[in-house]
């Protein structure tokens, strides 16, 4: 399932973030855990239930500014997409 | 460096409500008497949580049987572990969930017997199944990650797409429909448990099929059975590589039947540390790496993937932990297993459903 421009992303019941450890934060969830850095980590603390997907989109494009917006708006929603049927996230 | 363990499977009584006929518990088990104390545990998963486990899985036995549960949970998580609570239900109330979650469990696993009530019942030799159909309602209200363990096997696994559509209504966020493996009680009703050739692989285009239906409202795992596979699985991830099993009474493994490989010994939790135990003890040194493997493992592509299998069947079936596991297709003693799984395939195999529990070897509850 895509997730909807307007829908508001936020972590699925039972995952929550550890401790970062500097560019490092590792997501634990039922039976397993991910270290995140770079954009996956910039892309789940966003997930807070509050901004929408495009907004989340847009302050990723303001941050990779160099890159370019449309892969910036594609590799969001394909991780969101992804996470949510791995029950990480809900939207 | 050795890593640290990645999780901690704390094993916390034997003690339980149900009598799977496929329980993985040791069939010598550790008394009421004998059990950790809540500062004994407190202090564990502090240990656990410095050598750097994330996970702390909770099983039994029924770990609702210990009274002093939420604090067990309160202690694991205050270390910074993740909890997951995996439990038959029985023992579960609405105002008892609340004090766990409140405590800081995260993830349970309610496990069911099938979807047929008489079966199931009788499968745990208990009355059971109505129960847990009440509590997968309930435990939906509470902000928490929920599991359905379903144990199929012969007898129910004609029932797959029923069982999948019974679920389906209790709404877990996953399904893990796993096969039994044949340590423990399920070896003693072997007989009766191993599913066919061809109930596996129409099992296999069921969960196929829901995979594709299912996929973003529950996510569905499925274990085979080894002694269909082509190699074996990676046990525990590797020996003394990802995981340690600690029992009710102390002693810590490094899986849930090593109990079985003669000549082993398990040091306790009342006596060393965590750390010199995964660091030093003998249990976790005795198959670690590959200096123990023998061929065709040694010099096998697999060995870095699947680590010669599991030790527990090698002894079980061939009668030397040491041995590759006769599950793999390039064991020397592979034929073990085709004996094994010609004669479910045989007109010889017992009937499909066996006359009300006659046959079934019960797991008891420790004395």
């Amino acid at each position: 399932m895509l997730p909807e421009t307007t829908s508001q992303p936020r972590l699925a019941a039972g995952c929550r973030w550890a401790e970062a450890i500097g560019a490092e934060r590792m997501l634990l969830f039922p039976e397993g855990a991910i270290r995140l850095q770079g954009t996956g980590r910039e892309i789940l603390e966003r997930c807070d239930g509050v901004r929408t997907v495009q907004q989340i989109v847009e302050e990723l494009q303001t941050l990779y500014s160099a890159g370019d917006p449309a892969q910036i708006q594609a590799e969001v929603v394909g991780f969101l997409e992804k996470l949510q049927q791995k029950r990480i996230v809900d939207f | 460096m050795l890593p640290g363990p990645l999780a901690l499977i704390a094993e916390l009584t034997h003690r339980c409500p149900l009598h799977c006929v496929y329980c993985s518990n040791p069939l010598e088990m550790q008394k009421a008497a004998a059990e950790l104390s809540t500062q004994d545990w407190a202090r564990v998963f502090q240990e656990a949580g410095k050598l750097g486990a994330l996970h702390a899985h909770f099983t039994g036995g029924e770990p609702l049987a210990r009274a002093d549960l939420t604090e067990l949970v309160a202690g694991a998580r205050g270390a910074g572990l993740y909890i997951n609570l995996i439990t038959s239900g029985l023992g579960l109330s609405e105002k008892r969930l609340a004090a766990l979650v409140e405590a800081g469990l995260e993830h349970i696993q309610l496990s069911f017997q099938g979807s047929r009530e008489e079966l199931a019942d009788e499968i745990a030799g208990t009355k059971s199944h109505a129960y847990k159909l009440q509590l997968a309602a309930m435990i939906r209200r509470f902000k928490l990650a929920f599991t359905v363990n379903m144990v199929v096997h012969r007898q129910n696994l004609d029932d797959l797409e029923e069982i999948i559509a019974m679920v389906e209504r209790l709404a877990p966020d996953r399904l893990e429909i796993a096969n039994v493996q044949y340590y423990g009680w399920a070896l003693q009703n072997r007989e009766a448990l191993l599913p066919t050739r061809e109930q596996l692989e129409r099992s296999q285009a069921t969960v196929s099929a829901a995979e594709k239906r299912l996929s973003g409202r529950m996510r569905i795992d499925y274990v085979a059975p080894d002694y269909y596979a082509r190699y074996p699985k990676a046990c525990m991830g590797g020996w003394g590589r990802r995981l340690m099993l600690i029992d009710p009474a102390g002693q810590v493994l490094p899986c849930h039947a090593a109990g079985v490989i003669p000549g082993m010994t398990f040091d306790n939790v009342r006596e060393q540390s965590l750390e010199w135990i995964w660091r030093e003890s003998a249990a976790f040194q005795k198959f670690r790496g590959e200096d123990w493997m023998p061929e065709p493992c040694r010099s096998c592509d697999r060995r870095g993937e699947d680590f010669g299998g599991c030790r527990c069947q090698a002894l079980l079936l061939t009668g030397d932990a040491a041995a590759t596991d006769p599950v793999c297709s390039l064991a020397p003693r592979h034929d073990l297993v085709e004996q094994i799984v010609a004669r479910v395939n045989s007109s010889e195999a017992v009937p499909l459903i066996p006359a009300a529990a006659s046959g079934w070897i019960y797991r008891p509850n420790p004395r």
